[in-house]
């Protein structure tokens, strides 16, 4: 913990120019829709903040207002009080990965970069070394149009790298990774963060974000539903479950609903309790004479209350998201 | 892990500009196969369908009338791959642009440089400079070669300095050089025509972000609108066709051997560039209109 602080502390010092990202009552309308709708959040210095949510719910476009590639329709979004549009040498102060294929498919992963770093005076051996952190120095020279999924995430943050930002974008950076990646972007996220950067990340997946972010921002249907950090949203949107097994279950479900718990049927004769914590259900079987063979806290995931807290914010419900909630 | 070992220069003075947007456009440039095979076309068509159109029509001189001898007009004959080199630059020129918006990597590039009209001024430059210094060279090899064909079927130069709307014999194949009247005009107004029309197809790529959109209007403009006219009365047809972007671009090459010939027809070499410019300003200035309004 101490070893963090001190990392973050040096990060102030080597960079001296840490960036917060501020959006205040953003909004963008499509034709008649919505896109993003009145969103205002603050994005930290020194930590991982994941963008969760469903897809179509604003995430992208969010990204887009924030690197001044689409025009908000009321609302704004800074960098440290200063619109994008108004920094010097952006690549140097924000660095963004938006879409991993975009790329001119005949065209060298080292041209490509070098392209990107002539435009902020970046000099080329920068080039090399942000091949060598992402692993691609081998295939440099390949034509991008032959990469992998995975190999142009990476040549994606290597882009954003370029500049050796203090603010990075990623935009659904683990899609088309393997295991082996995955782990590389979080640890590369874990250490960017820890030199005092702004990480903001956007990500459907909420089993990653519980791994590699510590704050959260969640949105859906472009409006905000979360600014808080993993432990405290998993906390605050728990609504404790305890699994309880008895020979007498439906004695002790009376006695539990009468004293205010709510109790619905769980599987193989179990109760699921809510509004009542193990040591409460205990001692009121207890005192009723109630034998329990089980009595077990149930932890939510992220992915759990994620998908309560967006359910009425999806567009497009798949057919099976209903059982799948139910089954979880 | 994420040190930086090559250190960037000082950013306190100055700001992503014009000069590095340049350096940019000049690397995406020449970092694609599409933009050599582009030059290649242009180089060798240029020259090769001159060069054959040449002897073709030296081959014809034996049975010619008079009135055809007269029309005979060696320096628009060295020119004549520009037909060829107007559609390659066109698509060159259109897919600078269009292919970052089929790819998505316009976004990168903005990102990279949020001043958008400097984008688009960079990639004017660049493209525009290339096209104009291979047309040029290819303009001038065409106008050598072209006149070594007429001599090998037997032309004769003309007197040096002479002009050759007023010197053309019909005894002879007329041969040019550079030192003739008009001659040097017309082979430096290829390149700029072929220079301009890449503008052109580079703002309307702009315009309509989309690489078969964009062609398919430049040809248009190029090949189908002249078709349409030309079925109209020729009442109507008369006053439009000299302003339409392939006459001019003819206007630019031709030296008129009799001046009755094309007057009324097309503009003055001057003129029809003139004309164009403002075609392509009129685009380019759309397009950079429109670039800074729309969400990339």
């Amino acid at each position: 913990m101490i070893s963090e602080i001190a990392l973050v502390l040096s990060g102030h010092a080597v960079w001296g120019r840490l960036l917060m990202i501020e959006a205040t009552g953003l909004s963008k309308t499509y034709g008649k829709t919505r896109a993003v709708d009145g969103l205002s959040f603050e994005v930290r210095p020194g930590a991982v903040t994941g963008f969760l949510g469903p897809n179509g719910s604003g995430k992208s476009t969010t990204m887009r207002m924030v690197l001044g590639l689409d025009r908000p329709t009321a609302g704004t979004v800074t960098l440290d009080g200063r619109q994008y549009h108004d920094l010097k040498w952006p690549l140097r102060e924000v660095g963004a990965l938006l879409e991993a294929k975009s790329i001119h498919p005949g065209r060298s992963a080292r041209n490509h970069l070098w392209s990107l770093a002539q435009t902020n005076a970046i000099p080329k051996g920068r080039v090399d070394e942000v091949l060598e952190l992402v692993g691609l120095t081998a295939v440099a020279d390949r034509k991008a149009g032959k990469f992998s999924l995975g190999m142009s995430q990476r040549l994606g943050i290597a882009s954003a790298l370029l500049g050796d930002p203090g603010v990075l974008l990623f935009d659904e950076p683990v899609n088309g990774l393997d295991p082996e990646g995955i782990l590389w972007v979080r640890t590369l996220f874990h250490s960017l963060a820890g030199e005092g950067r702004t990480i903001f990340v956007s990500s459907h997946l909420m089993s990653e974000m519980a791994l590699t972010a510590t704050d959260l921002v969640v949105i859906g249907r472009g409006r905000l539903i979360a600014d808080t950090t993993v432990d405290d949203f998993i906390n605050s949107n728990t609504e404790a479950t305890v699994l309880v097994r008895s020979p007498e279950a439906s004695r002790l479900a009376e006695v539990l609903t009468s004293s205010g718990a709510s109790v619905v049927n769980g599987d193989n004769g179990s109760l699921l309790v809510t509004g009542a914590r193990s040591s409460q259900i205990g001692e009121a079987a207890h005192a009723a004479g109630i034998a329990l063979h089980e009595l077990s806290p149930q932890q939510a995931s992220l992915e759990e209350v994620f998908m309560d807290l967006t359910s009425d914010a999806v567009d497009f419900h798949g057919i099976t998201s209903a059982t799948t909630r139910a089954a979880s | 892990m994420t040190t930086l070992a090559v250190p960037l220069p000082s950013t306190e003075s100055g700001r992503a500009g014009l000069r590095h947007a340049i350096r940019s456009e000049w690397t995406k440039l020449r970092s694609v196969r599409s933009t050599w095979i582009s030059l290649a076309v242009i180089v060798v068509a240029g020259i090769g369908l001159s060069a054959l159109v040449s002897n073709v029509e030296a081959t014809r001189w034996a049975n010619l009338g008079p009135v055809d001898r007269a029309q005979f007009d060696p320096v628009r004959f060295s020119q004549t791959g520009e037909f060829i080199s107007q559609f390659v630059v066109g698509v060159l020129g259109a897919l600078v642009v269009t292919s970052e918006y089929s790819t998505g990597s316009i976004r990168t590039t903005l990102a990279a440089m949020p001043r958008r009209t400097t984008v688009l001024v960079a990639k004017a430059m660049v493209v525009g400079a290339v096209v104009f210094v291979v047309t040029q060279i290819t303009a001038f090899i065409s106008f050598f070669v072209s006149q070594e064909v007429l001599t090998a079927h037997g032309g004769k130069a003309l007197p040096a300095g002479s002009s050759i709307v007023t010197q053309l014999r019909t005894s002879v194949i007329p041969v040019v050089t550079l030192a003739n009247g008009g001659a040097v005009r017309a082979v430096i107004l290829c390149g700029v025509y072929l220079t301009m029309l890449t503008l052109i197809a580079l703002g309307i790529g702009f315009i309509l972000r989309h690489s078969a959109g964009a062609i398919s209007l430049y040809v248009g403009l190029l090949l189908v609108i002249p078709l349409v006219i030309g079925i109209l009365p020729s009442s109507i047809s008369g006053s439009i066709e000299k302003y339409l972007p392939s006459n001019l671009g003819l206007a630019m090459i031709v030296v008129t051997t009799r001046k009755t010939d094309f007057a009324g027809v097309l503009l003055s070499p001057w003129a029809a560039t003139g004309l164009l410019a403002l075609y392509a300003a009129i685009i380019v200035v759309l397009a950079a209109w429109v670039l800074a309004r729309r969400d990339a």
